[in-house]
């Protein structure tokens, strides 16, 4: 073992944020500490890193008490990769990485080539050669946290510790920063601990995760062993979905955003489509789980795609004609049978204009109908005012008027509520 | 490394620039001597040949090598300490704003040359040799205050000796108005030595002030690595192999003993400590390798500078150094401060 913690229990003051915590890591080992916030990471990693002695216990590095080792041989085997960049004051990248160096140099000596060259490779591997000389205080988030990386490499040390360093970086640089924590544990036997939020990138690149709740170990082992739907409802109190892509496979989670559903299961709603006017709506209902009819559509019509990839039921006219009598019967037929019918802002023609007809038919026989208009209906009636004429009417029976796919949303929820009380 | 060039010219400009300061300092005065002649003096009296002086070249020698010579290399070395001093202060506190008076070592040294002042005054002694020591040894004892009562848990963090510094600075001003309140014929004494200065200092004080300044500088600069790596952050320096305590021990005594030396042979000049370091740190960035040289030279230039100004404005009459210190330094800095509002807090 590389790295023991024997029974560490750690606090500030009083108050213990960690307790009884053993744990071992062995070389070329890449763990990832895991846990809710407060659940104690950080302060578990402070304790590793020799900047917070532990109440009890012990943190051994190859088999030695850290907090007996002079500070600078504990820096030459372990070098730490701090969470806050704290790089407030303009030195230059080259002069910050080469601080990890000061492990290595005695009271009165200076850098030599040989400690420049190391730089020089820490800089590389971390992609920063080139803001070599920029000042840190320039730099991103995602660079300075590169920087970082790039000095405690410049330590040379066999144990890296990480306090979440992919926090500020875009996905790319995540998953570099990991490919390359990755390679330098498979071409150099380097080892790694490393606090990490993002459960999903601590699966895919560590050996091994460390669950940690209200400063307990909760539990550890492989990524599939750990990660279940079961310990992240227990530890962090959340619902989430854990898939594999093959069995046994590092486990992914997925997030289920819950919506409010209103008990719609049992109400149809009808909805004169056409026009590619419908997508929001259409996506709305079918969130919320209502039983759609839309009609009468053209087949080809974008309304009519969306429809069917819904897997809506659909009365369809043949591609560019009009609306026959027999697909004007199903429409009615449907829009009898939904509890109510939306009109959204679709275009008239000639073609659809028996669409209107019923709508008007449905709203005069008092049927619950939900007009969305976004505005004036002369903009999109082909008919030469027949249209406007006939909806002109309608807006004056008993219709729900509304402006948005979302207001007519909302109409719906609120009766389809007020019915359940 | 890139800086290498221009930072060795800026460091050969200084030092050009100090020493003609440092002759124009001595060869002005109620008597105008020529830094021709200053230098020849000089050279004369260190290899001997002074004793066979006569006449005018006899007096001009008395007045530069007992009056004024002490007196600019003097200011120069207050300057030095000063400056470095602050440079110490911003870096263990990574506060541009930090000046060596900071954590009331300049409160404790005044207090101590007010009672000087006052005790021994009351008692019909002699007391202008005695302030330094009194001064030295209060600015000392506050500094030790000051760590003591930060101190928690075999640990100083930086905040907690900030707080107990600045808390003990204003109980100890707060004596010292007292003492002041009570010192009647004295008081002017007390206010003539709190406002600073350099007159009449003569090789005594040299003597007197050398040790505990060539120590102090000597630590400051055996730190520079570690005082880089406290400016990054106590946490990451302790993480690349630096003993955070000891450093803080170190180099508070360097403070103490540089802080505790200017005081008591000078008073208290103000705002060198505050601006020097950081004017020094705009220009050339803030690597205490580079910065402390630069500082120390820069702040022996502006001290003779001063001093200068000081004897000039009002001749024969002299202001305190730190009147001059203070009316320069406040309005240049208000004018960094405006120009740099944003950098400077970075």
């Amino acid at each position: 073992m590389i790295v023991d913690v024997l029974g560490v229990t750690c606090g500030y003051g009083s108050s213990t944020v960690l307790s009884d915590a053993t744990l071992q890591v062995s070389k070329g080992e890449f763990l990832g500490i895991v846990g809710p916030n407060g659940s104690g990471k950080s302060t578990l990693l402070k304790a590793m890193s020799r900047v917070l002695p532990p109440l009890h216990g012990r943190i051994l590095l190859q088999e030695e008490d850290i907090y007996k080792m002079r500070p600078a041989r504990a820096a030459r085997h372990l070098a730490v990769v701090p969470q806050e960049a704290g790089l407030d004051f303009p030195f230059t990248v080259e002069a910050v990485v080469m601080m990890g160096r000061i492990p290595h140099l005695k009271r009165f000596q200076r850098e030599g080539p040989q400690d420049r060259e190391i730089v020089c490779e820490a800089l590389r591997r971390t992609n920063t050669l080139d803001l070599a000389q920029r000042l840190v205080t320039e730099l991103s988030g995602g660079e300075k946290q590169r920087v970082l990386i790039a000095r405690a490499l410049a330590q040379e040390p066999q144990v890296l510790f990480l306090d979440e360093p992919t926090s500020f970086l875009d996905l790319n640089y995540q998953i570099e920063i990991m490919e390359l924590l990755n390679k330098l544990r498979f071409e150099e036997g380097l080892t790694a601990v490393m606090v990490v939020h993002d459960l999903n990138l601590a699966s895919q690149y560590c050996d091994n995760l460390l669950v940690l709740k209200e400063g307990k170990i909760f539990t550890a082992g492989r990524p599939a062993q750990v990660l279940t739907e079961e310990l992240i409802k227990e530890v962090y109190g959340c619902e989430v979905k854990v898939e594999q892509r093959h069995p046994g496979g590092r486990p992914m989670l997925f997030i289920q955003p819950l919506i409010h559903r209103p008990n719609t299961t049992h109400y149809r709603v009808h909805v004169v489509g056409g026009g590619g006017s419908c997508g929001l709506l259409f996506h709305y209902l079918q969130e919320q789980g209502w039983e759609v009819s839309a009609g009468v559509i053209n087949i080809g019509d974008s309304d009519w795609q969306e429809a069917k990839r819904q897997g809506f039921s659909v009365v369809e006219a043949a591609p560019f004609s009009e609306i026959g009598l027999e697909e004007d019967r199903l429409n009615r037929q449907a829009m009898l049978k939904a509890d109510y019918t939306i009109l959204p802002p679709i275009p008239f023609g000639s073609g659809n204009l028996p669409n209107l007809k019923a709508v008007l038919e449905m709203a005069e026989r008092g049927a619950p109908v939900i007009v969305i208009d976004e505005g004036s209906i002369a903009e999109r009636d082909y008919t030469g005012g027949e249209a406007s004429q006939i909806y002109k009417k309608l807006l004056q029976s008993q219709v729900h008027l509304v402006e948005s796919a979302e207001q007519a949303m909302a109409v719906m929820e609120r009766e389809a509520d007020g019915v359940e009380q | 490394m890139q800086h290498k060039k221009p930072i060795s010219i800026i460091i050969g400009l200084l030092a050009l620039s100090l020493i003609i300061l440092m002759l124009i300092g001595i060869g002005i005065g109620a008597v105008w001597i020529p830094p021709a002649e200053v230098l020849s003096l000089i050279n004369g009296h260190l290899n001997g040949s002074s004793s066979s002086y006569s006449g005018q070249m006899q007096s001009h020698d008395i007045i530069i090598w007992s009056i004024r010579f002490p007196r600019v290399l003097l200011g120069a070395m207050v300057g030095v300490c000063l400056s470095v001093a602050g440079a110490i202060f911003q870096g263990l506190f990574r506060n541009p704003m930090a000046d060596p008076y900071v954590i009331g070592v300049s409160s404790g040294a005044a207090l101590g040359a007010v009672a000087a002042i006052l005790l021994l005054g009351s008692l019909g002694l002699k007391y202008s040799y005695s302030i330094p020591a009194f001064a030295f040894v209060c600015a000392v004892l506050t500094i030790l205050l000051v760590y003591s009562l930060a101190r928690t848990g075999g640990k100083v963090p930086v905040m907690t000796l900030l707080l107990a510094g600045i808390a003990v600075n204003s109980f100890l001003s707060a004596l010292q108005s007292l003492a002041m309140f009570y010192s009647g014929d004295q008081m002017h004494q007390v206010v003539f030595w709190l406002l600073g200065g350099f007159s009449s200092r003569g090789w005594e004080y040299i003597w007197m002030f050398m040790p505990y300044a060539v120590i102090g500088t000597a630590i400051a600069f055996l730190y520079t690595r570690e005082l880089n790596g406290m400016l990054i952050g106590e946490e990451q320096a302790q993480h690349l192999g630096i003993d955070v305590e000891r450093v803080k021990v170190m180099l508070l005594i360097a403070a103490a003993l540089l802080i505790g030396a200017s005081v008591s042979v000078s008073g208290l000049i103000g705002f060198v400590g505050l601006i020097i370091p950081h004017v020094v740190r705009l220009i050339i960035g803030p690597d205490h390798r580079v910065l402390l040289p630069m500082v120390a030279l820069t702040g022996a230039v502006f001290m003779v500078g001063a001093d200068i100004i000081a004897r000039t404005v009002i001749a024969p009459e002299e202001l305190p150094v730190g009147v001059v210190t203070a009316l320069i330094g406040g309005p240049f800095f208000i004018y960094l401060l405006r120009g740099q509002k944003s950098s400077l807090y970075k």
